[in-house]
């Protein structure tokens, strides 16, 4: 790495004014949780676009600007292909998955587990997941100190620290709504700053064509070649990335989960999917990447001596004015809190969810259990600081963690995937198929010639690492199948609305009636604050606004602010109930009757302005 | 053809297609993709388009884009 700290006194004075905004803006966001529902979820009302740039900002991490660069210094533009397998998922995860845990307020992945399988299943996933994410914590949290280390001249351990404390503190304060309130803020960020990088390079080459040119022929491939060389070769990256990262991340990243549940509706997962994975995706695929191509293009030039693993950051400081350069930097910073805030509010959801409630104390008042999860994030924030020191006086035990991953991803992959489309698929097979498939991956490690060569496409040890992907998945999926032959399934009435298939029954048991799917127009209400309706959770809405949300009486709606680019935060969920209709010759009112709880939730104010809609 | 090239896209887009058609199975079954209706239409042709374009996307990007002429203006 660069020896010495670049950059200037305005670089770092802008990186700083950028740090304490977002922790202000964190802060700020602190007011609209009042309870673990907003915490966790956000209170469920954002729009798709909000879930969409918050989910790029958690997927994009603190080190992706440095590894994708320096993957792109040595490969070109196939640094890109991991970002490129998101779509495949995309059916199953917004016909199916997204469908069950919001139908089913599902909450974390060891519930699903318990409720599609068994207890035992929920416990050992539970302390999987909470190790799995705390050491994904530590792991971001050095990669940022060292990154600081590298531009700043810091310790490791006094950049983690310094963003571990301003993460924890506005997660502390304001739970999942300030997660995506400042994930807008930091996916806008790394993006700027990642695509102004890219078009700054253009125009310092005088055009795309200059720049094309400058690349060596093979950089210029959307993939590698299919098996070598063996730590970048396609087969290799994609089993680890496509099929087992990019499923886990969208079935069993709790992180993930919750922004998906944050969402206003289920119908907005689809445009959220779109926007995420076809518009924001590839953008930040460029973003991330564009550093090292740019460096192998000056490298060409003459312009820039630099190793992969610099690329990024020297690319960036050649092309980059002082005070542009911060920016960069923040960009940086951005990559990082965003994934971090992520993981330390998913710490606290399955601590709270999965271990506080149902052992410790259940039945408890909202107030504790929101109280337990802020100090939770803390901890977590903590937790995970405790491991850089650690992490970095022993690589063996960082590289023990990336192991770890590696062994217990699949498993716990495959029995989500199998429990949501197989109904035989049963609770003992579940359990074996995450016990023994982690057995068996970690036996990989002490015998890897015999268990990973056979899947190695002649690639040899180097591509052992990736390509345990594909044998922890065929080995954990052969364990399911094999055990769900010999041992009974649950009944169909025990697992409705948990399996493909049985979407509808979810739907019903979430409305407490039959969805109405028809298609329906939004419309503008004025609120009228009526403490008639207190306790209700119902709006009283005129018969003329009903016929034009093709909506009936109890079907659920969503009120929110006019205003859009609010994406929700000023929003509630309500019942629908119909006013009376006007008097003949009288004019029709367009107003909405709801309660001062309601209103206050959603922030409304008397004679505001609302736009209505109907959810189901 | 080098099919070195060729076999990263056959694969990704084969097993792409099979996670593709599993998903938008697990909807159809139970009639939760109701394909009467018209936004669950539009989604099939969604996911369908989105499958597509980046097969289009990864098609120029190996066989035509690597060729473009050099520092000619695209």
């Amino acid at each position: 790495m660069i020896a010495q700290a670049i950059g200037g006194r305005l670089d770092y004075a802008v990186m700083l004014t950028y740090f304490i905004a977002v922790l202000g803006f964190g802060l700020y966001f602190g007011r609209y949780t009042a309870g673990t529902k907003d915490f966790f979820f956000g209170g469920q009302r954002f729009a798709w676009w909000l879930i969409a740039f918050s989910c790029i900002a958690t997927v994009v991490g603190s080190y992706s600007f440095i590894k994708y660069s320096e993957v792109g210094f040595k490969h070109g533009i196939s640094s890109t292909q991991t970002y490129f397998n998101d779509w495949f998922w995309m059916p199953l995860l917004v016909l199916a998955w997204i469908p069950i845990i919001y139908y089913k307020r599902i909450v974390s992945i060891p519930e699903y587990l318990q409720a599609r399988f068994d207890q035992k299943t929920r416990i050992m996933a539970t302390f999987i997941i909470l190790l799995y994410l705390i050491g994904y914590i530590g792991i971001n949290l050095i990669a940022l100190g060292r990154t600081m280390k590298t531009l700043l001249g810091w310790e490791v351990m006094t950049g983690a620290t310094i963003t571990a404390v301003a993460v924890a503190l506005y997660v502390y304060a304001g739970g999942q709504t300030a997660v995506i309130m400042t994930d807008l803020a930091q996916g806008i960020i790394l993006l700027l700053a990642g695509l102004g990088l890219f078009a700054g390079a253009i125009y310092h080459f005088g055009g795309f064509g200059e720049f094309w040119a400058l690349l060596p022929q093979e950089h210029k491939y959307a993939f590698s070649d299919f098996a070598d060389p063996p730590k970048f070769s396609f087969i290799g990256i994609y089993v680890q990335d496509g099929l087992a990262n990019t499923g886990a991340l969208m079935l069993m990243h709790q992180a993930f989960i919750m922004r998906f549940l944050s969402l206003k509706s289920v119908k907005d997962s689809r445009r959220m999917v779109v926007a995420w994975i076809l518009v924001l995706t590839p953008l930040a695929a460029i973003a991330t990447s564009c550093g090292g191509w740019i460096a192998r293009a000056l490298v060409n030039t003459g312009e820039l001596d630099t190793t992969a693993e610099d690329s990024f950051v020297k690319a960036a400081n050649f092309l980059c004015a002082p005070g542009v350069f911060g920016f960069i930097l923040a960009a940086l910073t951005a990559a990082l809190m965003s994934t971090a805030d992520s993981l330390v509010n998913a710490v606290s959801a399955v601590f709270v969810n999965d271990i506080w409630r149902p052992y410790i104390r259940r039945n408890a008042p909202d107030k504790h259990y929101l109280r337990v999860a802020r100090i939770a994030s803390l901890a977590a924030a903590g937790l995970g600081l405790a491991l850089v020191p650690v992490f970095m006086l022993k690589d063996t035990l960082y590289e023990a963690h990336g192991m770890f991953t590696a062994a217990i991803t699949p498993p716990v992959l495959t029995a989500v995937f199998l429990g949501i489309l197989w109904k035989r698929y049963t609770p003992m097979a579940g359990f074996l198929t995450i016990a023994g498939g982690s057995l068996v991956i970690g036996l990989s490690f002490v015998w890897p010639d015999r268990l990973i060569g056979p899947f190695d496409f002649g690639m040899g040890p180097g591509s052992y690492s990736f390509m345990r992907a594909l044998f922890g998945l065929l080995a954990a999926g052969a364990i399911g199948a094999a055990v769900t032959q010999f041992t009974k399934p649950r009944p169909d009435t025990e697992i409705k609305g948990l399996v493909a298939g049985t979407q509808t029954d979810a739907m019903r048991e979430f409305k407490g009636g039959e969805p109405n799917r028809r298609p329906g127009r939004k419309v503008r209400l004025a609120a009228h604050i009526d403490s008639t309706l207190s306790g209700t959770n119902t709006i009283v809405v005129p018969p003329s606004a009903l016929d034009r949300m093709a909506a009936e009486p109890g079907d659920l709606l969503y009120a929110s602010d006019v205003r859009w680019w609010y994406g929700g935060l000023r929003s509630v969920h309500v019942k629908a109930a119909a006013g009376p209709a006007p008097a003949p010759g009288k004019a029709v009112l367009n107003l909405m009757h709801i309660s001062p709880e309601d209103a206050a939730t959603a922030h409304f104010t008397d004679g505001q302005e609302v736009v209505v809609e109907k959810t189901m | 053809m080098n099919m070195l090239r060729v076999w990263p896209i056959v694969w990704q887009f084969g097993i792409g297609g099979l996670l593709c058609l599993v998903g938008i199975w697990a909807g159809l079954r139970g009639g939760y993709l109701n394909l009467h209706i018209r936004e669950d239409r539009r989604l099939l042709v969604i996911l369908i388009g989105g499958y597509l374009l980046l097969l289009v996307l990864m098609a120029v990007f190996t066989f035509w884009a690597p060729y473009w002429s050099h520092g000619e203006s695209l």
